[in-house]
């Protein structure tokens, strides 16, 4: 590191330079496109140079597109998932490292397990389960043989039916369950010195006292980083919005913006409206990252001070 | 003296341990059925090698730790099932445990607010806590803005500041620095002398064992070797264990035989003339070993340490290492021989089955 010191400077920056152009240039395309008018479009292909469309076309999101609704649809569901998703992840955590459970050791490995199960595997069963969460109810009744009482005294079987799909409920109820946040939150209160738990348990602070006065504010770091991350995977989440909704008025603004793309074949599509789009969509994460980035570092190092 | 004071020094409550036992599998007893008793008001001390459930034993006091058997009598009060904030007991830890995110104050006021004492009161105890122990400039201060040494005050204070009939230490000073430890065991004697309170103090140093205790708890695996005054369990220590626990070089003990008029050590050398058969064990205090030319049994110098107030001569002698103090100075080269004398009345004898004191047998006992 001392000798060449120069020459492995100027290395070094053409790496970050090219990491820059790799990650700008399509951020670049989309700014100019979307500051672009459909005709020039048409006329000479891909947009190097902004024009002077930009704001015609943000105001054609707001007027002829829903968007707008599918943005606060998309911030509900974001908002929701990562609040449910911190609440549980530190539950959880808590549960395991907090209390010397017999089988604490295997529930972290099963919960850390779930890492490897995206949703995208699992998506057919999930959507199996929220197109009637009462499903293993009906299960169970005819498989213990209840049906057939039931049946047989009041004339039919039960058969229980509740759909989430198509309901906010639906979109983040399958995933608010998260193995890397409460992995998070086990290593944060690991580091944390066990006589802690006793002097409050010497101060007369119960379990749930002891969460919320002590542990709560504590974790603070911790929170805030996995409240980023899991609004911005809520944000971009794609496949399972798409999947569970049914129409445009439920749709999430990632979903709605790739069907702006018209279904007919051969059709160009309206490039600098979506891009202009994506711009309005891209606003709120980037705010996010913009408030609450020192949170996010300093959440995932875990280091106090 | 203020109100706190008073109403520590009213509440102290004496400690019965009756035949508490803990295990945590059914082979093996970490604490073996043990009886007890730490007097009201007194700063008693449980002193062993690491592992020998001294904590333990302090956490079943507190009630961090069920006990497996047995009670434990607080005041009167059989407490073994209760929760800790029944007890009547404060325990400062070894690593402070101070909340991170509360400033001094809130540190100390802590266990009055979860007791749901109103808020003019509490404020009233904890300046009164904080003058005490001269923490009053610090209480708006964050824990990590603080020296070892007042964190460790701040510990105190928020053990004190509940009035409780039972202090309990665990190992409150093997965080510090040796200067700070010293300035600490100071404080620390004069606290308990001006609060009074029922102390039970958990180290494994014997130096803060013989300082600060009016009693010593001396544990081995579990069990009591020997509850003394600090002075009884130097002067007299009921068994080998105790004897090479305590003092600082610890006491020689070397293995002699009886044939009915002398005792000898393994290579034939008389050390003392008794009517004794059978195998003992024989300590002798460095301090105790006279030293000099004409001394009946022959030694050999192994090195020596010069430590400014004395010196410590290590010497082979029948095989075994015995090390004697000296004064500082003594004009010997390492690598010769030695004359020594073991003075009948400092010698102690222990029986070579059992480790434990032969008392009256000869010497010091």
């Amino acid at each position: 590191m001392v000798e060449n010191a120069h020459s492995l400077n100027i290395a070094a920056s053409l790496v970050l330079l090219l990491g820059i152009t790799y990650i700008l240039g399509p951020l670049y395309l989309t700014f100019a496109t979307a500051s672009q008018s459909y005709e020039y479009l048409l006329r000479s292909g891909l947009a190097w140079i902004p024009g002077d469309q930009l704001f015609n076309n943000i105001a054609r999101i707001f007027t002829e597109t829903r968007i707008p609704l599918q943005m606060l649809n998309s911030l509900l569901v974001a908002l929701s998932q990562a609040v449910a998703t911190c609440a549980l992840s530190f539950l959880a955590a808590y549960a395991i490292v907090g209390f010397r459970a017999r089988w604490a050791g295997v529930v972290f490995a099963l919960i850390l397990a779930t890492i490897m199960l995206p949703l995208d595997i699992r998506v057919i069963t999930t959507y199996q389960v929220a197109s009637n969460v009462l499903a293993p109810v009906n299960w169970l009744l005819d498989a213990t043989g209840l049906n057939g009482v039931i049946g047989e005294v009041f004339g039919a079987p039960l058969h229980l039916e509740w759909s989430v799909l198509n309901t906010h409920f639906g979109f983040i109820a399958p995933l608010v369950a998260h193995g890397t946040g409460t992995f998070l939150f086990c290593q944060f209160f690991r580091t944390l010195p066990a006589d802690l738990f006793k002097a409050a348990r010497m101060d007369g602070a119960g379990p749930v006292r002891f969460m919320f006065d002590i542990l709560l504010p504590l974790a603070r770091t911790p929170f805030a980083a996995l409240f980023v991350l899991t609004f911005l995977s809520g944000w971009t989440q794609y496949l399972w919005p798409l999947v569970a909704s049914s129409t445009p008025d439920m749709q999430t603004a990632v979903v709605g913006l790739a069907r702006l793309s018209p279904d007919t074949d051969g059709a160009v599509p309206d490039f600098p409206l979506i891009m202009a789009g994506a711009l309005i969509v891209s606003i709120i994460p980037l705010a996010m990252i913009a408030l609450l980035q020192r949170y996010l570092v300093r959440g995932l190092v875990l280091s106090e001070k | 003296m203020n109100a706190i004071d008073t109403a520590i020094r009213a509440a102290a409550s004496s400690i019965a341990l009756k035949g508490v036992t803990k295990s945590y599998d059914a082979a093996h007893q970490v604490i073996p059925p043990m009886d007890a008793e730490f007097r009201a008001g007194e700063f008693t001390v449980v002193l062993g090698p690491s592992g020998c459930g001294k904590s333990t034993l302090l956490q079943m006091i507190a009630g961090l730790e069920r006990v497996s058997g047995g009670a434990i009598v607080i005041g009167g009060r059989e407490v073994q099932n209760l929760e800790p904030k029944h007890r009547g007991c404060a325990m400062v830890f070894q690593n402070y445990a101070l909340y991170p995110h509360m400033s001094v104050f809130d540190n100390v006021a802590y266990s009055l607010k979860v007791a749901g004492m109103p808020k003019p009161e509490r404020i009233e105890r904890v300046e009164a806590v904080a003058r005490m122990l001269g923490l009053s400039e610090l209480l708006a201060r964050r824990p990590s803005q603080l020296s070892g040494g007042q964190r460790q005050r701040v510990a105190i204070g928020r053990a004190i500041v509940r009035e409780p009939g039972v202090l309990l230490f665990d190992e409150p000073l093997s965080n510090l620095d040796a200067q700070l430890r010293h300035d600490m065991r100071l404080e620390l004697a004069d606290l308990h002398r001006r609060i009074g309170a029922t102390t039970a103090f958990v180290t494994h140093d014997q130096v803060e064992a013989m300082t600060l205790a009016d009693r010593i708890l001396i544990l081995n695996k579990g069990r009591i070797e020997q509850f003394d005054t600090p002075k009884a369990i130097y002067h007299r220590p009921a068994s080998v264990f105790v004897a090479k626990f305590i003092g600082s070089p610890p006491m020689n003990v070397l293995p002699v035989t009886g044939d009915g008029s002398v005792l000898r050590l393994a290579d034939g050398q008389v050390v003392v003339e008794a009517p004794l058969n059978g195998n003992f064990v024989l300590g002798i205090r460095p301090e105790d070993i006279v030293f000099g030319t004409g001394g009946p049994l022959k030694a050999r110098l192994r090195y020596r340490e010069d430590l400014g107030s004395h010196s410590v001569l290590a010497a082979d002698l029948a095989g075994e290492v015995v090390r004697v103090a000296t004064p500082f100075g003594v004009d010997i080269a390492e690598a010769t021989d030695l004359s020594l004398s073991f003075p009948q009345a400092r010698l102690h004898l222990f029986d070579a089955a059992t480790g434990r004191a032969l008392p009256g047998a000869i010497g010091a006992q």
